[in-house]
């Protein structure tokens, strides 16, 4: 039986599409229209073709931000995912009380990224930092001054990663926790019995039964670390010498800033179609709409 | 062989409280610095607790911005756009699931799409299609913008909760005579608070925390919270008591909803992600 009429599909999906299609799609579009042009200051358009795109893959294009994006990707979500990983083995453990620490632990969860990034500027100040003070305290340092994480561009992007790591974690130990807690008990209690030690149990049973949420979590993550904005912006706007410019940074600046909108435009539809292949791609592998359908 | 688990678990106990605190040490330090002398918090070298507890940096939080203002706005901003997109998304979501058409898988795959587009990426479009239509500055423009933006997340959270609840519910509703609009009102939505009462939770927060559009959209009269806080980012040292302030203020809320609705966020992150 049908139960919703192509129609009815049509007629429901309407108001939300409006919206959608607004602010969503017709953005897109502009945007895809614009970067075959080179638009100036005052808003005349020439056609240039495709000559945006390949000045973004040229020297002085997005080569650095797309090498930053994917080294922040690769050190927050990995980084994330590891100590995740090992908090949610620890977290695992029941007592009285854990439930409590458990939930203190996932608070930071949903602070704003805007405010994440601004503590984490506070606290690796130079002179005033907190970081640098433990730091120096514990011995690693010499002096409070060695390590400029905001201003030297050695440092930026890492600094720009803590704040990442920081917020997001308790998002990994989370949905890592979720994964343990559907797994089938007596598997364990078998492997106990045959002898297997807590390292065997960890990792012949417990991550390979987790592979399918923590899959699902690092394909989140990966998005979401790939279009951060707010804490690189709070803390360094992408500086110093452009060190911690991601992509979603350079295309805010070329477009807000530098007001080059055809140009910024390319990057952009660049940016989205990478990150909807990767979604795409990752999705069919795990999850496969018809079946789901039917 | 039984003590030595004990003494095991122990440290795991231990352990855990420890990280605990390491993580939260952050959160702390700055609801710490908020209620140092605006002097001691850029004082060298820092200290972790206040010296003297003041609330000199909340009176300097709201003598430097009308923060009062930017938190209701905020907040109102937040809660209409959710609503909106809670309630057309749901509609949208639910035509999408049970419908058995072609296109249907098309719309899956389109909203999934929509849902991974960067907002620094599309929000000068957006800026400029606010400024044509006249609502720049306005709370009308925040809250279609954040509306439209979150539809597609309220739209895939939801999607996954209707799978969970039989179609003979909506077929035994058909046979009664319902449209298929009362079924999905009468039959359908009283059973999914749980699922709308996450996504109402989650595109709260995501619209709370929204820093890029409202920074675009909005200069003095419809200024939220977040934009009113970046304005420290350009600040000299002096100010960044009353950043602390302000830090404190926007996200201590957020922290105590979470906690409180700990169980909706949860089912919310790990929902079509834990399923055999």
């Amino acid at each position: 039986m049908r139960l919703i009429s192509r129609k009815t599909l049509l007629l429901f999906f309407l108001p939300g599409a409006i919206f959608m299609g607004a602010f969503l799609i017709y953005p897109i579009i502009t945007m895809v229209i614009d970067s075959f042009y080179d638009i100036g200051i005052t808003g005349e358009k020439t056609f240039i073709g495709l000559e945006n795109y390949i000045r973004a893959f040229t020297a002085g294009g997005f080569l650095k931000q797309l090498k930053n994006t994917v080294v922040y990707i690769l050190l927050a979500v990995g980084m994330e995912t590891i100590i995740g990983l090992l908090f949610a083995l620890f977290f695992e453990l029941n007592y009285r009380g854990s439930k409590v620490i458990r939930s203190l632990m996932m608070a930071p969860l949903m602070i704003a990224p805007l405010v994440a990034g601004l503590t984490w500027k506070l606290m690796m100040s130079s002179s005033f930092g907190i970081v640098n003070e433990l730091l120096t305290r514990v011995g690693i340092l010499a002096n409070s001054s060695d390590i400029l994480w905001l201003a030297d561009a050695k440092w930026s992007l890492i600094a720009c990663c803590i704040a990442d790591i920081w917020l997001t974690t308790p998002f990994m130990m989370l949905m890592t926790l979720a994964g343990l807690q559907v797994l089938d008990s007596s598997m364990l209690e078998a492997a106990k019995i045959d002898g297997a030690s807590m390292f065997q149990q960890i990792i012949l049973i417990k991550l390979p039964n987790i592979k399918p949420v923590l899959l699902t979590a690092l394909s989140v993550r990966i998005i979401d670390a790939a279009r951060t904005f707010d804490i690189i912006w709070a803390m360094t706007e992408g500086g110093p010498n452009s060190s911690s410019e991601t992509i979603s940074i350079i295309i805010y600046k070329t477009l807000a800033r530098y007001n080059q909108v055809g140009y910024a435009s390319a990057m952009a539809v660049i940016f989205i179609a990478a990150l909807v292949v990767f979604t795409l791609v990752f999705m069919q592998s795990l999850w496969n709409p018809k079946k789901k359908m039917n | 062989m039984k003590k030595k688990i004990s003494v095991g678990k122990n440290i795991g106990i231990a352990l855990s409280v420890i990280l605990t605190a390491f993580w939260l040490f952050p959160y702390i330090y700055v609801v710490c610095c908020s209620f140092k002398k605006g002097s001691e918090v850029i004082a060298v070298p820092p200290k972790f607790f206040p010296k003297v507890f003041s609330i000199e940096n909340f009176q300097g939080l709201f003598a430097r911005m009308d923060a009062a203002q930017y938190f209701v706005n905020s907040l109102s901003a937040a809660v209409i756009s959710t609503v909106i997109a809670l309630i057309l998304g749901s509609l949208a979501a639910y035509a999408i699931q049970r419908s058995g058409a072609k296109l249907s898988v098309f719309l899956v795959v389109l909203v999934l799409c929509l849902k991974m587009i960067p907002t620094s990426s599309i929000v000068v479009p957006i800026y400029e299609l606010i400024c044509n239509l006249g609502l720049y500055d306005t709370k009308i423009a925040l809250i279609i913008v954040y509306a439209a933006i979150n539809m597609p997340f309220v739209m895939w959270t939801m999607l996954s909760f209707y799978e969970g609840i039989p179609t003979t519910l909506d077929e035994a509703a058909y046979v009664d005579g319902a449209s298929s609009f009362q079924t999905f009102r009468k039959v359908i939505l009283p059973i999914c608070t749980p699922g709308l009462a996450t996504a109402f939770i989650f595109t709260l927060f995501l619209a709370w925390n929204d820093f890029l559009v409202a920074l675009l959209l909005t200069s003095t009269k419809a200024k939220t919270f977040t934009v009113g806080l970046a304005g420290f980012l350009s600040a000299y040292n002096l100010d960044l008591g009353p950043m602390c302030a302000g830090a404190f203020v926007f996200s201590f809320p957020v922290m105590i909803i979470s906690l409180a609705a700990q169980k909706y966020i949860v089912s919310g992150m790990t929902a079509g992600a834990v399923k055999g």
